[in-house]
């Protein structure tokens, strides 16, 4: 193939790129090395050097992605990333989604938090920056490596080592279009995916990896711990990080649920997809390592546990990315991405975070410390481990589950024909089990609140823990009466676990106004712990008692086969202005607006109590975007009003089809049979159409009564705008049809403007009818002026004349006239003639045609009475006698029948299939889940500040 | 410390019996002679067949969405879901079913599609304006 001279590339950004990323990668194993040998033979050389290679690294980091948002940016692209997530219509503001939206982006995002954290940890320069930093490195080294982009390797043996952010589009794709040196003028970007641009996937994405990349920290101190055979003294500076991170981390996961809620269509806030179940799997497990870390800090025991959980946390991490990352989930998830050649790395990358740390774990087994003594039943340290226990366990189970195609893909290898098996409802298989998980670790976080460590007096605490206990429950009990009448969950199940919820936030509460005296320091945990219980409220009363409202009341059951289960039945069909019941609220579609690509839907709501009077209404908005040639619907968002106590939640299901694709809309449009019919004004007309039936396989003859009433040379028409020296004619209709007594009032429009026509029809959807003016109606109605035949008189001030029985009185001139049809300019003389014309009938109009002189040309405008078929001019002013030139003109007003294209196939477009869910008390999910998150980071905030005291 | 042990013993017992237990929640793909002699609910991949007749017509019930579907057994039968029509429906590659069979016609309480992703069908937009 010739070498084309490509026109426009910028490549000196890609070969900078390619650099700065083998630096990355090159500075990252140096500083892995570095800090190794610094840790072996502690020489101070080394670990200058590891230093300085992960600050460089840090740096190289720090320079990728600015080159890239540079590049992307300045929309370069020849850049198959840029071309592929950006486009010139994207808004900056979407500029850092668009950055993570891809494979390559969403790793250096991970690389970016990992440097930070890195650096923090570098500055403080205590014992354990040197073996956490090795760790770290080899991390960033092994992501780096995802973003290479080289081969390695000799002829057939040569593999790919990552996917490069810096390809050039010609590279990646075989298209006509490169054999064109200025390709690069004809293509425009891609363009962030219309579902993704909203400002959550500006804030969920680098929240949620800092959480992934945080969870590092605590797994990095604790396999540096087992490195160097020092169990004791990470677990101080370990424990504010693993805090942070279960915060942060958390924070991240209940940001997406609340973008899946708040923006997409998916009608909820957790569905158990395979993404979400693997975010929330390490989280859980860092959970539990905080615990049993609690309790070697307080007691000593606990410690294995503490190095395994957060040795797993870090590795559960790294399978959800493979999990995600190599296209194994398939079809199952709506989040994963697509295959990118990765798998090899990914798995590989898994191999070491499971093998290396756990086996080390095995190793060192025997020297890390046991206390001789086992803890008592009655001890704080005992529940607690007991709830982490729980908590690991609720984690293999989903785990378990979500790995399922795993599983699959591991059978397949040895029985090829073997073909995999799926969960049927993921919803009810997940949810079972862990309603009773969720009853434990309430119960456990509870209860354990009034338990002490290391008891050995339990005879002295006993009374105490039962007299608080039975307080508890008491109160609790008192508060399950009307929450039960709030919910009205019918399981017992559900009853239990609303029950023990309750308690677990009265005793969490307890111990917090205790706090105001004792000044306790577990503040931060019984703040989590009321959170949980909350939360679980709000899980049930949201996710059980969800009502779906946009249900019909009136839809006749049995109509269709089959169409038994009203529950599976979640849509209404709304027409425009026709209110419609759904439950205790009356909406009403009111109108819509398009901006850009996006469509939005005023819908009103109005709430009715059970004497159905009017108690409350609000405005909901959802909307739909318009993908690029508006030919399909993108991404439809929903719209939710909230109350305190409940949210409505709606969103646009489907729309009309001709409202869905433009291109369809303008075919059916040109394609549009019409009646042409020649009606009389103010005769009575009966147009008799032949309707096929569908469904029914027959016609019908249906006939509309059409009456003209009025013929209108200044019309309106809601679409119409007027503008000087249009001729405009408007059809006043009225109109019945046979089946029903609704009068219909229509005025369809058709203007002539600069020889051109333009055509206002008026769309009547009740009846699915078009009703148009064709281009004859002007020669039927209209005068031109070709047509006329002037006659010029002369006329003094206050004479008049008689013509074809109006009178014609000249009431005198007017300086510097404004008239409808004349505006002044600079430089005119003009004059106008005030003319009062009294009709036989004895109506008086009063006109005045204009005489002007513009750049020492003498012109007329012309004044007309539609109305009476006079036209009048004032063509000449004689200076001498004072008086005025008035031509006069007389056509009567034509009477011949009207051509009117009438269609009664025109589709309705003046609906929207809307889908609305009522979801109770869903605030006590959202500030629980948050209280859960707040008291993990004051922890932190507790402890590092005790750590400045100390 | 024994009693730790113990406990979480007799936990990883349990989970692992649950899960095994859980098998009563999975169904494999199958086919449409399959499910014709099976009164429970399962899981049919198949891929739509675009020359049938889609029947989604909002205005009479915008509930009521119908299409037919090949298994992989070549297998052609209609299918019912009680839902709006999903975006994208067209271009959808493979379809998964999850429902029951009645009769002749296939009753969905679930669909998912599995759309051609963005990348394998790429096509280069061409600037308008540059191309008259």
């Amino acid at each position: 193939m010739d070498q084309i001279n490509y026109v426009g590339e910028h490549l000196w950004a890609g070969k900078l790129g390619h650099f700065i990323v083998l630096a990355t990668f090159i500075s990252s194993i140096l500083s892995a090395v570095s800090y190794y040998f610094f840790v072996k033979k502690e020489e101070k050389g080394w670990l200058i050097l590891g230093r300085s290679a992960f600050i460089t690294h840090s740096v190289a980091v720090f320079s990728v992605i600015g080159l890239i948002f540079f590049i992307m940016i300045k929309k370069y692209y020849e850049y198959q990333y840029v071309w592929t997530h950006v486009s010139d219509e994207l808004p900056m503001q979407y500029i850092f989604a668009a950055f993570w939206e891809g494979q390559e982006g969403s790793f250096l995002l991970w690389m970016f938090w990992n440097a930070i954290l890195g650096l923090i940890i570098l500055s403080r320069r205590n014992q354990w920056e040197s073996s956490v930093l090795a760790i770290f490195a080899v991390v960033q080294a092994v992501l780096s490596s995802m973003i290479l982009g080289v081969y390695v390797g000799w002829d057939t043996f040569s593999i790919k080592l990552g996917s490069s952010p810096f390809q050039l589009l010609r590279d990646t794709m075989d298209a006509p279009i490169f054999g064109q040196a200025d390709y690069l003028e004809l293509i425009k970007g891609n363009g962030l995916n219309p579902l993704l641009q909203n400002y959550w996937m500006t804030i969920h994405p680098p929240t949620l990896f800092l959480g992934f990349s945080s969870t590092l920290v605590p797994f990095a101190f604790a396999l540096a711990g087992l490195w160097v055979k020092d169990h004791q003294n990470w677990l101080k500076p370990a424990f504010p990080w693993a805090l942070f991170s279960a915060g942060i981390l958390g924070i991240g996961i209940l940001m997406g649920g609340a973008w899946a809620y708040e923006a997409l269509s998916f009608g909820g806030y957790w569905a158990w997809d395979p993404v979400e179940n693997m975010s929330l799997v390490p989280w859980l497990i860092l959970i539990a390592g905080i615990h049993t870390h609690l309790i070697t800090q307080s007691t000593g025991q606990s410690l294995k546990s503490t190095y395994f959980f957060y040795l797993l946390s870090f590795a559960l991490v790294v399978y959800s990315t493979f999990l995600t990352r190599s296209g194994i989930l398939g079809e199952t998830s709506v989040h994963a991405f697509t295959e990118m050649g990765l798998e090899a790395q990914l798995l590989f990358f898994l191999g070491i975070v499971f093998v290396i740390p756990f086996l080390l774990l095995l190793l060192r087994y025997k020297t890390i410390p046991t206390p001789e003594k086992e803890e008592a039943l009655s001890s704080k340290e005992f529940w607690i481990f007991m709830g982490s226990l729980v908590l690991f366990f609720s984690s293999v189970l989903i785990a378990g589950s979500t790995s399922l195609p795993v599983f699959n893909k591991i059978r397949q290898i040895f029985e090829p024909t073997y073909l995999g098996s799926v969960i049927t409802d993921p919803i009810p298989h997940y949810n079972k089990y862990q309603i009773w998980i969720a009853l434990f670790v309430i119960i456990l976080s509870s209860a354990a609140q009034y338990l002490r460590f290391r008891e050995i007096n339990w005879a002295k605490n006993r009374n105490k823990f039962l007299i608080n206990t039975g307080i508890h429950l008491l109160i609790s009990l008192v508060l399950f009466y009307p929450s039960y009448q709030w919910l009205q969950l019918t399981a017992w199940q559900y009853n239990l676990l609303l029950f023990a919820s309750l308690y677990g936030v009265v005793a969490n509460l307890a111990v917090l106004v205790s706090y105001f005296q004792t000044k306790t320091k577990w503040v931060s945990s019984v703040i989590s712990h009321t959170g949980f219980g909350l939360m679980i409220i709000g899980i049930l009363s949201s996710g059980l008692n969800q009502k779906i409202i946009s249900n019909n009341p009136f839809i006749m059951d049995g109509l269709i086969e089959g169409a038994s289960d009203e529950s599976l039945r979640k849509n209404i069909l709304i027409f425009k202005d026709a209110p419609m019941r759904m439950q205790q609220y009356e909406v009403n579609y009111q109108s819509d607006s398009l901006d850009n690509y996006t469509r939005s839907y005023t819908l009103k709501f109005v709430e009715h109590n059970k004497d159905n009077q009017r108690i409350d209404s609000f405005n909901l908005k959802p909307t739909v975007i318009y993908d690029k040639s508006f030919t399909k619907i993108a991404a439809s968002n929903p719209a939710t009003h909230r109350y305190w106590d409940r949210d409505i939640f709606t969103h646009i299901a489907s729309l009309p089809q001709v409202e869905m694709d433009m291109e369809l809309r303008k075919q059916k449009e040109d394609s549009l049979k019409y009646n042409a019919l020649n009606i009389s004004l103010n005769k009575a007309f009966v147009h008799a159409d032949t309707q096929y039936i569908e469904d029914q396989d027959t016609q019908v003859v249906r006939k509309y009564n059409i009456l003209i009433t009025n013929v209108d040379f200044a019309p309106s028409h809601p679409e119409y705008k007027p503008q000087k020296g249009d001729l405009a004619i408007g059809i006043d209709m009225k109109m019945v049809r046979d089946d029903d007594d609704k009068v219909i009032y229509a005025k369809p429009v058709i203007v002539l403007r600069e020889n051109l026509l333009y055509s206002y029809p008026v769309q009547i959807n009740e009846w699915s009818t078009r009703i148009r003016l064709p281009e004859r109606v002007f020669e039927d109605l209209y005068t031109f002026e070709d047509d006329l035949t002037y006659k010029a008189f002369r006329l003094g001030v206050n004479e008049s004349m008689v013509q074809n029985e109006n009178e014609i009185i000249f009431e005198g001139y007017v300086r510097n006239p404004v008239t409808p049809d004349y505006t002044p300019e600079e430089g005119d003389l003009a004059v106008g003639a005030n003319l009062m014309v009294k009709s036989k009938s004895g109506k008086s109009y009063r006109v005045m045609p204009v005489f002007l002189i513009r750049k020492g040309e003498p012109l007329n405008v012309k004044a007309e009475i539609p109305a009476l078929g006079i036209h009048l001019r004032f063509p000449l002013l004689d200076p001498k006698t004072e008086k005025a030139e008035i031509s006069y003109a007389f056509a009567p007003k034509k009477n011949n029948p009207i051509a009117i294209d009438f269609s009664t196939e025109a589709l309705r477009s003046d609906y929207i299939v809307l889908e609305a869910i009522e979801f109770p008390g869903i605030n006590l999910f959202w500030g629980g889940s948050s209280l859960m998150m707040l008291g993990l980071l004051l922890g932190m905030v507790i402890k590092l500040t005790n750590k400045i005291k100390d | 410390m024994k009693r730790m042990y113990i406990l979480a013993m007799v936990l990883i017992g349990v989970s692992i019996f649950l899960l095994f237990n859980a098998a009563e929640d999975l169904s494999t793909y199958a086919t449409f002679s399959e499910a014709i002699n099976n009164e429970s609910t399962v899981k049919i991949a198949g891929n739509l067949s675009k020359d049938k007749k889609m029947d989604y017509n909002p205005e009479k019930d915008p509930n009521y969405f119908s299409f037919f579907i090949k298994d992989s057994k070549g297998i052609e039968k209609k299918v019912i879901l009680f839902a709006a029509k999903p975006q994208d429906f067209e271009l959808s590659e493979q379809i998964v079913v999850t429902g029951q069979m009645k009769g002749e016609v296939f009753y969905a309480s679930d669909l998912l599609m599995k759309c051609p992703s963005k990348y394998k069908d790429e096509e280069i937009y061409i600037k308008s304006e540059k191309r008259s």
